[in-house]
């Protein structure tokens, strides 16, 4: 008995878009168009509407980290330290391998 | 009443006349459809633009092997679907509501949208109807509408579609059968809550 009222409701549901009339827009659509495609016309509008997609963002921002991270490791490829280490000290002394400035040539005696 | 391939032939010269008189000839068209497939008369509105817009863009590309209005139905349904993904693809940035309640139970999400086509006596029962054609596949919601909203015959559909006669037919038919399933499900719940 229930599902006989339910199969009746589901066919009265599935047909009550019978003679159904079509939906109109609001008046005056063409003046509301012509309005917008004359605003989407406009260069800056294109180039901000482009800029504000998200792949583009996205993009953007992808590239500026890329643009660090390779100025970052190309700067220091090895990933060393600049500063002289202990064996490299140590042979420079064993083989006087020291770098005299301007001022020890002056005052050197013959 | 100006014919219409003169109309094509002098909006693909972008005449500004030609362009406000098939915008007024097939306006109702367009929105019908994509009021339809949306269910909300903004979104119709907006997609009614872009397609006329489109139209405007691409005539050049309308060799004249279908109707016009084939041509218009074939991007009002492609610019509706791009309209759905976009609202889709915005949502999911947002706070998505689970379907389901504490205990798996559906929640029961009311009709709220109404055709101001359908009569008076009908208004209930068409909102029901619109919320379960939401949840059928995109192809089988579009041979929805066109048959029960548009009132295309199925030759119509399919040449707008792509598909042969049949092919439209058996779309239909899972469409029917998936909505009986949807609206048993739905006032199941209804009735246990």
């Amino acid at each position: 008995m229930e599902d006989e009222f339910l199969n009746k409701k589901i066919d009265e549901v599935l047909q009550s878009t019978d003679g159904i009339k079509r939906a109109a827009p609001r008046p005056f659509l063409f003046t509301r168009l012509e309005a917008r495609m004359q605003n989407e016309r406009n260069v800056w509008n294109k180039l901000t509407s482009f800029v504000a997609r998200p792949v583009v963002a996205f993009a953007c921002i992808c590239f500026v980290l890329i643009i660090n991270a390779m100025v970052i490791l190309l700067s220091n490829p090895s990933g060393n330290s600049l500063a002289p280490q202990g064996s490299e000290l140590a042979t420079a002394d064993e083989y006087s391998q020291v770098s005299y400035n301007l001022y020890d040539f002056e005052n050197s005696k013959p | 009443m100006i014919e219409e391939t003169e109309l094509i032939e002098r909006l693909k010269k972008k005449d500004r006349t030609a362009f406000k008189n098939i915008v007024e000839t097939w306006q109702d068209l367009v929105y019908n459809t994509a009021i339809g497939i949306l269910q909300n008369a903004e979104d119709a509105e907006d997609v009614t633009q872009e397609t006329f817009m489109q139209a405007f863009e691409s005539v050049s590309s309308f060799k004249g092997e279908s109707k016009f209005s084939t041509w218009l139905y074939r991007i009002t349904v492609s610019k509706a679907m791009d309209h759905i993904r976009k609202k889709k693809r915005k949502k999911r940035f947002a706070f998505i509501q689970s379907l389901y309640g504490k205990n798996d139970q559906p929640v029961i999400d009311p009709p709220d949208f109404f055709h101001p086509g359908i009569s008076m006596e009908n208004k209930e029962n068409a909102a029901v109807l619109f919320k379960a054609m939401e949840q059928l596949p995109p192809n089988q919601k579009t041979a929805f509408v066109f048959n029960k909203v548009e009132g295309l015959s199925y030759i119509e559909i399919g040449d707008v579609m792509k598909i042969t006669e049949s092919a439209v037919d058996a779309l239909l038919h899972r469409a029917k059968a998936n909505l009986k399933k949807i609206l048993k499900d739905y006032y199941t719940a209804l009735n246990k809550n």
